[in-house]
């Protein structure tokens, strides 16, 4: 840990001064500044990525530093993946050349607010790298104790992972890029009697020869082994993270799961997302369910329980203020396991808990110094277990 | 095959939600350390079921046996099977079937019997292995509502019953000779019968020709509720229904998550009368706004109730048009 973690060098409410490591003109970026605003301080700084992927990091001494999403800036996109173009709009890119660059970057970010005086990360670089790597963050929470879906270990194509499946005796499995988001290139996979069928948003183009897969807002099923083979092979070239298919309850006539957002170790904002596929994150034309209905049918011990899993996962980044935790429900609610543990989790405009959306919460947890809190405790909900080092690995040069 | 799923229209998987009641009743899950604290066995549908996931190694025998010892079975009147394996695939229903039937003196009160209430989160509906189901119907002679869903392997012979009310077959394609069989049981009591026709890509292939005897209604004088839903070929069950018998008797004609189109709806229209139902559900469906619009019209001043939602939009392509419940 080479972040500076000192007590806060601006007194509380008094000289706090944010920066945002941010794309200027996004929307994260502007939902967060508006909390700031309302809670009566100076709207913060903001450093774009872009800087941050060309090595000019500058942070003024003593700033609050929060860490938001490089997403949605195709310059910043392409620079990460030190490639000559833009990627084609909604081409299914090099994952694994984006995440070495947005590593490299952290890294120097990290180095750079390390060398800043009484600057405080809100979240730590390392952890961001831990949570863009499905099978290392998988790996993570379980050695916590935390519950996730079982998972293979590496598979390098169609072939191997029929192998891998038919020796693990699974026949129902999610493939995932590892280091994917927002259910790019996810494939639910089922493979029975010869048959095979994955779901999935990525559509499957043909030119020639030629084979692009594109990230589609429509799910797709593809029964053709032949189809599913050059899907499978072309995410596999980039790491794929394959687990076993967790059922999802259902309620009222859709498929469920919960994203839960953890600011602070409080589980404080849960939003219900419903489908009729088995991917349900809502861009996908999916579409917010009723959590109090959902709370209702689980009943207060069983929700409690589910909320205390989402704290531990949390518990696995403590000195990282908010993490977003995507949490699978099994039909009859009698047990749940951990999905996704996403860093840039809370955009979810209009959701209010006392009153505050995710943004305000986060400033209300800094401002009360609960954060300070949880970086102090939250140790004894998890057991860390690997060395925290994911920055330093594979750190490549600046590509400007 | 590429189907384009959920999201803006182009159909889509349906069947999300596990049973949350059953002829009338609460589902519960069966288990053994919650059994004790319910009162009255009767008030509840009992669902047994083997965690899809997991480590649950009982076999479908050894939670029946549990479920025989810790409930009292006399006492029993509705029944729900969910996932009977935790690897669905290469276990078929025959299982079931079979304890069911033998121990029938056991469950000496069942009138509503679900078999296979499986979301496609647990098991994909098509791959759902099912079996003969009329050893159900020779085993419990008082067996009012009989639900099945599944149809790999599904069978069926024509049997004679005299109870049952309730008959429905929920598919991704039914076969043609289970629709036969359909028409071939004499159901004196029967009110209710939905077939969930499907697609030939799923083993749907029955034709008009195989519900002919379903169309002619003499075998079910008591029917009132005619569901052929979920049907590739709904514009020619519709064409067939503008002439058919059985309409006259109907209070409910279902037509719903098929690919209903302009086609269907004009033989609808210009068919029998349907002022004598009392609802016709034609939701999910790929209807013009302008022959929607007619059929609402006609139809609510008749003083029918109409479900027209869920319209769905084919694009330019017929290829894009998909029954509800495929996979």
């Amino acid at each position: 840990m080479r972040t500076a973690t000192s007590p806060l060098a601006s007194d509380p409410g008094g000289g706090i001064r944010f920066t945002v490591v941010g794309n200027a003109g996004n929307r994260r970026v502007a939902l967060f500044a508006a909390a700031v605003r309302a809670a009566g301080l100076p709207p913060p700084r903001v450093l774009p990525w872009l800087d941050v992927a060309c090595g000019r990091i500058a942070v003024e001494a003593g700033a609050l530093v929060r860490i938001d999403s490089p997403g949605e800036d195709e310059e910043v996109d392409r620079r990460f993946r030190g490639a000559a173009e833009p990627a084609e709009h909604g081409r299914i890119k090099s994952f694994a050349g984006w995440y070495r660059g947005f590593r490299a970057a952290l890294a120097r970010l990290d180095d750079e607010l390390a060398g800043t005086p009484g600057v405080q990360v809100l979240n730590r670089p390392d952890d961001l790298a831990v949570m863009f790597d499905k099978p290392r963050c998988a790996r993570q929470l379980a050695a916590a104790g935390v519950p996730v879906p079982p998972a293979l270990g590496p598979v390098a194509g169609w072939e191997e992972l029929q192998a891998a499946l038919a020796a693990a005796g699974w026949n129902r499995t999610f493939v995932k890029p590892a280091h994917g988001s927002s259910a790019s290139g996810v494939v639910a996979l089922a493979i029975a009697g010869g048959r095979v069928r994955a779901t999935t948003p990525v559509e499957l183009v043909r030119d020639g020869r030629d084979v692009r897969l594109y990230n589609s807002l429509r799910v797709r099923t593809y029964d053709d082994e032949r189809d599913v083979a050059v899907i499978v092979n072309a995410l596999c070239a980039d790491g794929v993270h394959v687990e076993r298919w967790f059922p999802k309850a259902g309620l009222d006539g859709r498929v469920i799961d919960l994203r839960v957002v953890v600011i602070a170790g409080r589980p404080t904002h849960a939003v219900v997302r419903a489908s009729r596929s088995p991917l349900t994150n809502l861009h996908l034309g999916n579409r917010r369910g009723d959590a109090t209905r959902l709370r209702a049918a689980m009943g207060e011990r069983t929700w409690a329980t589910a909320m205390t899993t989402c704290v531990r996962a949390a518990a696995c980044f403590p000195r990282t203020l908010q993490v977003a935790v995507d949490l699978l429900l099994a039909p009859g609610w009698r047990r749940h396991a951990v999905a996704e543990v996403n860093a840039f989790g809370d955009l979810l405009p209009g959701v209010l808990a006392s009153g505050r959306d995710t943004y305000a919460e986060q400033v209300h947890a800094v401002l009360c110094g609960r954060h300070l809190a949880w970086a102090r405790n939250a140790g004894s909900l998890a057991r860390p277990a690997e060395p925290q080092d994911a920055v330093r690995q594979g750190v490549v040069p600046c590509t400007t | 095959m590429v189907r384009l799923d959920s999201g803006m229209g182009g159909g889509g998987v349906t069947i999300s939600s596990n049973l949350e009641s059953f002829a009338g009743r609460r589902v519960v899950d069966f288990a053994p350390d919650n059994a004790a604290a319910v009162g009255d066995p009767a008030a509840l549908a009992w669902r047994l079921r083997l965690e899809s996931y997991g480590d649950d190694r009982r076999s479908f025998d050894e939670l029946f046996d549990q479920f025989l010892e810790t409930v009292a079975a006399d006492r029993v009147e509705a029944l729900v099977m969910g996932t009977w394996a935790a690897e669905m695939y290469d276990v078929s229903a025959e299982a079931v079937v079979r304890r069911l039937s033998a121990d029938a003196a056991r469950l000496p009160r069942l009138r509503s019997l679900f078999l296979g209430d499986i979301t496609f989160e647990e098991f994909e509906i098509s791959w759902i292995r099912q079996t003969d189901v009329t050893p159900l119907l020779l085993a419990f002679p008082r067996l009012e509502r009989l639900r099945v869903r599944g149809a790999d392997g599904l069978a069926l012979r024509p049997v004679r019953h005299e109870q049952l009310l309730e008959l429905a077959f929920e598919t991704g394609g039914l076969p043609a000779e289970v629709a036969r069989a359909v028409g071939g049981c004499d159901l004196p009591r029967l009110e209710h019968l939905e077939l969930w026709l499907g697609t030939p890509d799923y083993g749907g292939d029955s034709g008009v020709g195989d519900l002919t005897e379903i169309l002619a209604g003499a075998r079910f004088p008591r029917l009132r509720y005619l569901g052929l839903c979920n049907a590739e070929i709904a514009d020619q069950v519709a064409a067939a229904l503008a002439t058919a018998p059985v309409v006259a008797q109907l209070e409910v004609l279902d037509l719903s998550m098929g690919v209903l189109t302009d086609q269907g709806a004009t033989a609808l229209l210009t068919g029998q009368p349907l002022s004598q139902l009392r609802r016709l559900d034609l939701h999910h469906h790929y209807l013009s706004d302008e022959l929607a619009g007619r059929l609402r019209q006609q139809l609510t001043a008749a003083g029918v109730e109409v479900d027209l939602s869920e319209q769905e939009d084919a694009g330019e392509d017929d290829e894009d048009r998909y029954v509800a419940v495929g996979e």
